[in-house]
């Protein structure tokens, strides 16, 4: 099963793989959010993820984060 | 024509300077330095999005909404895109502590082939985090001036001003090797191609190929858009440019970031955010719209100015019967256009605006906006909003007029009017609460309780079903949260100055109108007539006649009407429908013409249509039930 953003724990660090909102993932890659590992900062339960990379903050809602699939950047953890 | 030739100087010139950068990088801190004199603030237009404009030497220098991409993704965005297309040069702020997410929007802006130069700005702050720039080779890396700035101290300002004439684009970037995935015979400038390549719609639409096609048309030229290798490839020059000048040490996170986690973990966020909005409410809804207009209504307005002002007409205006209509008009104490107008524009909006813009601007300067979004994301969601609608509904209570215009940071048109219908509906503004819950008071304490319920339910369903029926889809939360700041107060008072008066510039006539309007209607006796039609639908819920004046009071404000009932003899339940009823009832003049303004004059017909449904479908209910 692929995992999606939405199951992330604060502190793990991901890659976003599939972006399926074209506008949405634009402005992720334009802020450098799919260059690469990004951190899960903060989870609010049932409702917004918030992504950091660089010091950039990004907050996005909780419908969002179930469509977006995601890859442990690290397999250990 | 240029200011020398016509004289007198307005900020029109040959050349204009836009300050292009990200959200809250200090843009309008450096538009502050840099600017010269005259400031002017206005919609941009067909927009509801605000730009300044100032003069600069000959120029004209404009600030543009921050966007991270010259795109169309929404409102902001087109509107800097259409000024950095008519720019003759750009200065580019960048946010030193968050080079590699600006350089993306610099180096777009090269691509463009747009005379830019760079400001990077908070440069203490950088340093602060353990962040060193080579502000030296990161000029020569872009290949066009960069100067290091702290515009909140004014630092480099000076040189950024004088080496705005230096700016320049390089002859030629990576981004043509996708100008030959094009028509040959496309006719447009770098920048439009540039935005071409990258699929922007609006730029596909309007640049022509020159070629007709077989349905008289021109062939769309969206489908060569090939965003994501564009967009890709920039970000990878971005990583080799940043990493090429910056050089980072770790530091201990600082106080911004450990009370932004605070902020961001519920538990700890939600007792923060609600002692910060209950302090903004008791600001807006008591302070000022209550202790501050009271004073301003009852003692300068009750006492001296309209006594005065009443006075100097009646002894002016001669006593033959062709003045009796100008006198009404001028001077009736319903909305006389020199008094009771007045008295509004001056007693009740102008303190609310000032405050109003006060808040906002605080909120907007520390960072706090986003966050509030995230921690009441989900609960908006229910309503097909978002987060963003928080402060929306936080500043209705406190006074609906203001809030409609807030509508404005709450995303798309739909979720604009969802909110705005919302507020109109079933948010009670201060002014009216006070009467409110005084009344309420007299019922006993369960009544309070069934009041906040009622307007919970309605507020929940009116949102359920706004939801459902209007098309589209709500669009999901995605915002960037910038970091946490102590906002500099001069800031804020330049922002809250700008802001009322180009509200006031623009609400003036339309609330003279009303008033005008308003007042003929009374003059003529539309009140009477108003008032007997309204017969059935008041029996409808159980009251007598005389409630159909406490409507009409209301129209012209809601406190009015809540005023009214204290007057009226009623029962327990029948004073609990009335109450519901004015709560949900149409919102004030006041509120009504800024949604007009905000909205289009059909949602606002159909918000004040569905609000009288509304209120008498609720109330009937309410007088079934008790």
């Amino acid at each position: 099963m692929t995992e999606v953003l939405a199951d992330t724990a604060p502190g793990e660090s991901v890659s976003l793989e599939r972006v399926p909102d074209e506008d949405v993932r634009a402005r992720l890659l334009r802020l450098g959010f799919l260059d690469g590992a990004v951190e899960c900062r903060h989870r609010v339960r049932k409702g917004p993820i918030v992504l950091r990379r660089n010091g950039t903050e990004m907050a996005l809602g909780a419908d969002l984060a179930a469509e977006i699939e995601i890859s442990h950047a690290e397999a250990d953890r | 024509m240029s200011c020398h030739e016509t004289g007198g100087c307005d900020v029109d010139a040959d050349e204009t300077v836009a300050l292009v950068g990200c959200p809250n990088v200090g843009k309008s801190v450096v538009f502050g330095g840099l600017a010269e004199q005259y400031v002017d603030v206005s919609n941009y237009p067909g927009t509801t999005v605000d730009t300044t404009e100032a003069a600069f030497g000959d120029a004209k220098l404009t600030d543009t909404p921050g966007v991270y991409g010259i795109s169309s993704f929404d409102e902001e965005e087109r509107v800097t895109r259409e000024i950095v297309l008519e720019a003759d040069v750009v200065v580019n702020v960048v946010d030193a502590t968050q080079l590699d997410r600006d350089l993306f929007l610099t180096l777009q802006l090269l691509d463009m082939g747009i005379p830019t130069v760079v400001a990077l700005n908070m440069m203490d702050e950088a340093e602060a985090d353990g962040v060193d720039i080579d502000a030296d080779a990161l000029e020569a890396e872009l290949g066009v001036p960069v100067v290091p700035t702290v515009a909140v101290d004014g630092e480099g300002i000076d040189e950024l001003r004088g080496r705005v004439d230096e700016a320049r684009a390089p002859e030629s970037t990576p981004i043509e090797r996708w100008f030959d995935e094009l028509p040959d015979d496309v006719e447009a400038t770098r920048a439009e191609k540039t935005l071409l390549v990258e699929g922007d719609e609006p730029t596909a639409e309007r640049v022509s190929t020159g070629k007709v096609v077989a349905d008289g048309g021109v062939p769309a030229l969206t489908d060569v858009g090939q965003r994501e290798d564009v967009y890709g490839h920039r970000r990878r020059r971005v990583e080799e440019v940043a990493g090429g000048v910056l050089s980072r040490e770790e530091r201990d996170s600082s106080w911004a970031e450990r009370f932004s986690d605070l902020m961001l973990n519920p538990l700890t966020g939600t007792p923060i955010a609600l002692a910060m909005l209950g302090a903004i409410f008791y600001f807006i809804g008591v302070v000022v719209a209550q202790k501050v207009v009271d004073f301003l209504e009852i003692t300068v307005f009750g006492e001296y100015y309209n006594p005065v002002v009443e006075g100097a007409i009646e002894s002016l205006l001669p006593a033959a019967s062709w003045a009796e209509p100008i006198e009404f008009l001028l001077i009736n104490g319903n909305l006389g256009l020199l008094t009771i107008t007045v008295q509004y524009i001056v007693g009740v909006l102008l303190p609310l605006v000032i405050a109003f813009y006060f808040v906002i601007g605080l909120l907007e300067d520390s960072g706090m906006l986003p966050r509030l979004a995230v921690l009441t994301d989900r609960g908006l969601n229910r309503i097909g909003l978002n987060g963003r609608a928080i402060v929306p509904m936080i500043v209705g209570v406190g006074c609906v007029t203001m809030a409609v215009i807030t509508t404005r940071m709450v995303g798309d048109r739909r979720e604009r009017l969802i909110s705005t219908a919302l507020l109109g509906l079933a948010v009670p503004c201060s002014a009216q609460l006070g009467v409110i819950m005084g009344l309420l008071a007299g019922l006993g304490l369960i009544w309070w309780f069934g009041y906040v319920g009622v307007l919970l339910v309605v507020l929940g369903v009116a949102g359920l079903f706004l939801d459902r029926t209007l098309p589209g889809d709500s669009t999901p939360l995605v915002t960037e949260l910038p970091r946490m700041r102590v906002p500099r107060p001069r800031n804020i008072l330049r922002k809250t100055y700008n802001r009322t008066k180009m509200f006031l510039r623009e609400a003036i006539p339309l609330f003279g109108a009303t008033a005008v309007a308003i007042s003929a209607l009374d003059y003529f006796g539309g009140f009477a007539v108003i008032q007997r039609a309204l017969a059935p639908i008041t029996s409808l819920i159980g009251l007598p006649q005389e409630f159909a004046r406490v409507l009409l009071l209301g129209l012209v404000r809601r406190d009015f009407a809540a005023a009214g009932m204290t007057d009226m003899a009623l029962g327990t339940a029948e004073m609990f429908v009335g109450l519901v009823v004015i709560t949900l009832f149409v919102p004030c003049i006041l509120s009504m013409v800024m949604i007009l303004k905000e909205r289009d004059a059909k949602s606002a017909l159909l918000m004040w249509v569905g609000s009288w449904i509304v209120a008498f479908g609720v109330g009937g209910l309410l007088a079934v039930i008790l």
